[in-house]
Formats: C-alpha cells, sequence, structure tokens
C-alpha cells in the first residue's frame, strides 16, 4: 500500500528514467543520497552501468554531481503527468473542453433529477410527489436548497397515515422510504362495558370468555352482529344485571368462495413481428421527438423504453433516451382442451378465494367443484377456514 | 557524582586502549538506563528485513560497493556486507536504504 501511493505520488510529480555510466557509481549515489537528490529503482544493467529513477526536481540537480563523479548520465524517458499535460499545452480546445466538462457534471449534479419512493403500499405514489413537491422536493429543485429533516418533519404532520419517513439525497437521486400505518380496529376502552359480537358468519367452534358471559356454544350458527360474548352479567337472585368489559376469543369455520367461468376458446394475441420504432429525447422535462412516423398497423401494442443517462446508481442526470415500440398484433382464438380449461379455472377460482381470506385465518380445508348452468362450466372453490371472528362492541352503543 | 567521575574515567581508557568493544561507552550505558532508542541516540542502524527479499536499513553512511551479486554499506556498527542476487536499491534517501533482490546474506564484516 505505501509502495503504491509512493508510485502513484511520482507519477503525479514526474519523473525521469536515467543510464549513469561510470566507474564511481558508489558514489554518484552516495553524493546524491547527501544532496537530497531522491532516487528509486536503482538497477545494476551491465557492469559499471545502472539504471535509476529521479524525480524532475531531482534531475535538474544531477548534473554536477555527475561532472564531480565523472559518471555519464542519460536520459532514458519520461514518465507521469506532468509530460502528459506538456504535451497537451497546446491544445486548448481540449483544455477548454475538459474544464466544461467538469463545470457541467457539476452543475448538473447539483440538481435533483430523480424521485425514488419505496415502502408505501396504500399511499398513491404521485400523492407522496405532490406532498414532497410542496416541501420543495421535485426533479429540478436545487439540491443545496432542500432541507431534508423539515420536510421529514413536514410530511410527517401532514399525512397521517405515514408512521415513518426518511429522505436521503443520493447524487442526484432522492431516496425517499416510507412506513404506513396499519388500520387498527377501533378499540373499546378498558373501564367502557362491551359484549364480543360476530366480524362475520361462521360455525363456532371454540368460546374463551376470559370476562362476560358467553351467549354462543360450539357448533352454533352465528351471523354477522350477533353477540358471542355478552358484557351483561345477570347477578343472581335479581333482575338487574351487572355490567363488563367482556374479553376472549371465539374462533369459528368461516367459508370464503370465488368462482371463475371454464373457457374453452382463447383469444390470443400474437405478434407479427412487424415493428415500428419511434425514438424521442427528453431534456430535463422537454420531450423532443427525432422521429415520429405514421403507424400503419390496423391492431397493435406499445411499449415504451426509458433510459436515463446516469453514472453509477445514483447520480442520474436529466436526458432520456426514449424508445415507443409499436408491435403489430394479430388477434388469434385458441381452442384449449377440456382438461387444460378446467385447471385454468380452476386455478383462477383459487387465488381469487384465496384473496378473500384474512392474513390471520387459518386454512383447514381447500375445496374446487363444478356446477353447470346454461351450459356454461364454472369452477367454484371453497376454503374453510378458522379464525377469531369476535371484535368487541359497545352494549347500547354502536 | 563519583560513579560518574568513574565513567569518564573509564571512557577516557577505553578511548586510549581501543578496546572499544568490550567496555560498554556512557552514551550507551546512559541511553540504556533511559531506554532511549539506540539507533537514533548511538547512530547505529536498523535493520528491517521482510523474508529474503526485501531489506531496509535505517541510519546507514554510505553505499561503498554496488553490484547485482554484493552491496557494501558503511554504518555507524561498521560496515555491513549483502551478498545474493538481482539486489536493487529501491529507494535511497540520505538516512534509509531499501534492498531488494534474493538476499543471501547480511554480514557485519568489522563490527565495532
Amino acid at each position: 500500500m505505501k509502495f503504491l501511493l509512493f508510485r502513484l505520488w511520482n507519477y503525479l510529480r514526474g519523473y525521469v528514467i536515467i543510464i549513469i555510466e561510470g566507474f564511481f557509481i558508489e558514489k554518484f549515489i552516495n553524493i546524491c543520497a547527501r544532496r537530497r537528490i531522491h532516487l528509486w529503482d536503482v538497477r545494476i544493467q551491465r557492469e559499471r552501468r545502472v539504471t535509476a529513477k529521479v524525480g524532475i526536481g531531482g534531475f535538474r540537480l544531477i548534473r554536477p554531481v555527475a561532472r564531480k563523479t565523472g559518471c555519464r548520465v542519460r536520459l532514458l524517458k519520461k514518465r507521469g503527468l506532468p509530460f502528459v499535460f506538456s504535451k497537451y499545452r497546446r491544445r486548448k480546445a481540449f483544455f477548454a473542453g475538459a474544464v466544461l466538462f467538469f463545470v457541467l457534471i457539476n452543475v448538473l449534479a447539483s440538481f435533483v433529477w430523480s424521485i425514488e419512493i419505496t415502502g408505501n403500499e396504500k399511499l398513491d405514489t404521485v400523492f407522496l410527489e405532490n406532498a414532497l413537491a410542496a416541501n420543495g422536493i421535485k426533479t429540478g429543485a436545487l439540491k443545496y436548497r432542500i432541507d431534508t429533516r423539515r420536510a421529514v418533519d413536514r410530511m410527517m404532520l401532514e399525512i397521517g397515515r405515514l408512521s415513518w419517513i426518511s429522505i436521503n439525497i443520493k447524487g442526484t437521486k432522492v431516496k425517499v422510504q416510507v412506513r404506513e400505518r396499519k388500520d387498527i380496529p377501533e378499540i373499546v376502552p378498558r373501564h367502557i362495558p362491551c359484549d364480543i359480537v360476530a366480524q362475520k358468519d361462521g360455525i363456532i367452534r371454540q368460546v374463551i370468555a376470559k370476562e362476560g358471559i358467553e351467549a354462543v356454544a360450539e357448533g352454533d350458527t352465528v351471523k354477522k352482529g350477533q353477540v358471542l360474548i355478552s358484557g351483561r352479567v345477570p347477578v343472581k337472585g335479581d333482575e338487574k344485571y351487572r355490567l363488563v368489559h367482556a374479553l376472549g376469543t371465539v374462533r369459528a369455520r368461516t367459508w370464503y368462495e370465488d368462482e371463475a367461468p371454464v373457457m374453452f376458446t382463447r383469444t390470443e394475441t400474437l405478434r407479427t413481428g412487424r415493428v415500428i420504432r419511434d425514438h424521442s429525447l427528453v431534456l430535463f422535462s422537454k420531450e423532443l421527438d427525432l422521429v415520429r412516423r405514421k403507424v400503419g398497423f390496423s391492431e397493435y401494442v406499445t411499449d415504451e423504453v426509458r433510459k436515463k443517462l446516469t453514472i453509477g446508481d445514483d447520480l442520474v442526470f436529466p436526458f432520456e433516451w426514449v424508445t415507443v415500440n409499436y408491435y403489430e398484433v394479430a388477434t388469434m382464438e385458441a381452442h384449449i382442451s377440456e382438461e387444460d380449461a378446467r385447471e385454468t379455472a380452476a386455478r383462477e377460482a383459487y387465488e381469487k378465494a384465496l384473496g378473500r381470506v384474512p392474513e390471520e385465518a387459518e386454512i383447514v380445508k381447500e375445496n374446487v367443484y363444478f356446477t353447470e348452468q346454461d351450459g356454461k362450466l364454472t369452477a367454484r372453490a371453497v376454503l374453510e377456514c378458522i379464525e377469531n371472528i369476535g371484535i368487541p362492541s359497545r352494549i347500547g352503543g354502536n | 557524582m563519583e560513579k560518574s567521575n568513574a565513567d569518564t574515567k573509564d571512557s577516557k581508557k577505553r578511548a586510549g586502549s581501543g578496546n572499544s568493544a568490550v567496555i560498554k561507552s556512557v552514551r550507551e550505558r546512559f541511553t540504556e538506563m533511559l531506554e532511549l532508542p539506540k539507533d537514533l541516540v548511538l547512530d547505529r542502524p536498523k535493520l528491517t528485513m521482510i523474508g529474503n527479499r526485501d531489506l531496509m536499513i535505517e541510519n546507514y553512511k554510505s553505499v561503498l560497493e554496488y553490484d547485482a551479486g554484493i552491496l557494501r554499506i558503511n554504518t555507524g556498527s561498521g560496515m555491513i556486507r549483502i551478498t545474493g542476487s538481482d539486489l536493487s536499491i529501491r529507494e535511497i534517501t540520505s538516512e534509509d536504504i531499501v534492498i531488494s533482490g534474493m538476499v543471501r546474506s547480511v554480514e557485519f564484516v568489522d563490527a565495532g
């Protein structure tokens, strides 16, 4: 490592490789060392002849030493940045270009050119972008003007759903990470009496009442809204009730189902292979069309490929190359065997039903069957689950 | 007081007789007593060797002979003879010399 740095330093400073010939090479080396002429990589080339490297400053001082010791010094090679520069010294346009390049890179790198929002589930990305823009974070904004801390505070205050947000500026990119608050069910405060009622229909499997009176038993069919654990506890030998805050879990069998038609034909759009490409260049936010051709296809699908000019991952520049592809397509009807069609429909129905099952429910049985009506075959998927269906509800209230 | 007197006498005697290898000088005793670095105070060379390829001699005096197979270097502890093959001086300043190549032997020729 030390020598690597040493070599880099020498390259930056510039050095020359010299050949020293003579009978008193040792003397030459000693005098150089004493006069602080730094020599390195001294190698014997052959009898009474060595090569060595010496800095540009040292080389100027070497002539008197050579004369004193009777050695002949020849310059073999020039190495290093100063020599490279002196070669290009006359090429002014080249230098102007190099300087302009660095200036431009620096100017462009001091703006925000892209915003990346991650972590949002229910919050709309556009909504978040607008909220960020209101706090000064938008594409084209000067990086140094952005106060990320203030923006974080403001966003947290303004958007209730946010539980956490972080805003980082990396290169020309603003990275925004958000976490959303989970919807929490209405909680009845502990001191207010309540019942446990059914959240949905189902057949009771298990009732565990920690507080209150069980209003249903195992095997009962319950409807949504029905009281499962009552907060009215009868007082013995009295008509009155004592009101408590009912607590407990009620596990019940619930069913989720969905259906999908069995399709024996499928319309497929196939690309014919003919394609027209349109290119355009986006500078800052202005789109410049380079070629715009007429698309002569009767049916086509399009896609867009956007290439941003970036250096690494985070330094994004406001230049974008957009290619729009128009693919000609032909529609075709494909016949599917009954087996395949049934399978596809069954899978579709199953997926749809699965989407309805809440996260905490445990699936105990899965069933897919087919029904025929008016000559149409339909797949039905039924998922039997066990879950806690009890939620607290105020007595007498809503 | 007495002791330091004796010491000076001692060193004088040493200088006279030339029996310097056996009797330690005042300076040497002094540096040992205070645990000072000997290479700096006594002008002794400090040799650092990495395997048999790199040899660094700090605090050398001068290069006496230089060839691909032999290097003789004058130091405060006398002459050091280094033999080997393909020896080159990687760096040389007024205090340090870094030698690289295949080193076969490092010898103190007339240690003082």
